[in-house]
């Protein structure tokens, strides 16, 4: 009799949040069904019978665990919309950081004023709004699509679209260079899941080398290509710390929710 | 005579407030007592008990401890709150109504 092996498939497929929730959930399910065995053993049943007659009585685990995910659903979506709210301002932050620090060196080695940056304010939002959204969206689509690559690349196409289209609208002679940072950053994080060291770095070079062929110079200062790169991948290194980071603290959900990347 | 399921999950949370107002129980004797005094007709899945007691529970009408039984087995009781006893004074009332309008219609309808 696989009491155990009935209550982990519930604890499992539930979702519940919290380790202290689900272990009590756990305790309190395995107590019922020791139970339930005791009384149909001491009917005389036979071993198969009795498993029988326990799943039978008990119930399926799908439909159990269907029951537990919606009576906890709100605490589930809160705590979501808070970990991706966590997730967002401080992946923001660090490419805000990573970028500035870059433009920084940028000033310094070409000898001009850092205030020149302000002048181009706009667009190092769109393009730090852009880098953020393409690594977030990329990460979102392994979490929600954790088995197959074809569908994890759907929220970054979808946003990518949505986000061309607004570029396009609001910033028309600027919009190349958001999109390709946006392109960096999520194909630079679907590269940081193979195994092999730094080829998540052709991630990040890739779409700006298709960019620079398409479009030509895009910005002043596009003779340092190479500057680009390197803030978009230590950007890239950043948030792939960061969600490391998450991962650890917010460990009891990602431990049970089968939403590790396989592909 | 087997009730239709959908009637049985709708009736399940009346149940539970019901039993739960004579004294304190665990999971599995709520489903034995259901059972005792429905002569073993009031019969559902008993896995799917549980999260309806954690949806009372949420709402704030039952409270939860767990304890020693006297075989030595720690067991979750589940008892209910002053908001418990009000809801359950309040489904019982319903379910009453209910249950006189569905046998006025029928009476006529036999009539």
């Amino acid at each position: 009799m696989h009491l155990d092996r009935i209550v982990s498939r519930i604890i499992l497929l539930a979702k519940l949040p919290g380790n202290d929730r689900r272990a009590e959930v756990a305790e309190e399910l395995r107590t019922h069904l020791e139970d339930l065995a005791e009384e149909v053993q001491s009917q005389g049943y036979d071993e198969e019978a009795l498993d029988r007659i326990v799943r039978m009585r008990f119930g399926e685990a799908e439909e159990i665990a269907g029951a537990f995910t919606s009576v906890y659903a709100p605490e589930r979506l809160a705590k979501l919309i808070l970990q991706s709210a966590m997730f967002v301002t401080a992946s923001t932050m660090a490419v805000v950081v990573v970028i500035g620090g870059v433009q920084l060196i940028a000033a310094i080695c070409t000898a001009t004023s850092v205030v020149s940056i302000w002048r181009g304010i706009h667009r190092e939002v769109f393009g730090i709004g852009a880098v953020t959204a393409g690594y977030c969206s990329a990460y979102a689509g392994e979490r929600i699509f954790p088995t197959s690559l074809a569908k994890a690349v759907l929220p970054s196409v979808t946003l990518g679209l949505w986000l061309g289209a607004l570029f396009g609208w609001l910033v028309p002679q600027h919009a190349a260079l958001p999109l390709a940072a946006f392109a960096c950053a999520a194909s630079g994080r679907l590269l940081q899941r193979v195994k092999i060291p730094f080829v998540w770095f052709a991630g990040t070079a890739v779409p700006l080398l298709i960019a620079w062929a398409l479009f030509g110079p895009l910005i002043s200062g596009w003779q340092f290509p190479w500057l680009v790169w390197l803030g978009l991948t230590v950007s890239c290194k950043a948030l792939r710390e960061i969600v490391r980071l998450l991962e650890r603290v917010f460990v009891e959900d990602f431990d049970y929710s089968e939403n590790t990347a396989k592909f | 005579m087997p009730f239709d399921r959908e009637l049985l999950k709708g009736s399940i949370a009346l149940l539970i407030l019901k039993l739960l107002s004579e004294r304190d129980m665990y999971g599995y004797e709520i489903i034995q007592e259901s059972l005792r005094r429905s002569q073993d007709a009031f019969e559902f899945k008993e896995g799917t008990l549980y999260p309806a007691l954690h949806q009372l529970h949420k709402r704030g009408y039952l409270h939860s401890e767990w304890r020693t039984g006297n075989n030595g087995k720690q067991r979750k009781y589940y008892g209910l709150t002053a908001a418990g006893r009000k809801a359950a004074r309040r489904s019982e009332q319903e379910w009453l109504s209910f249950t006189k309008v569905v046998k006025a219609i029928l009476s006529k309808a036999k009539a």
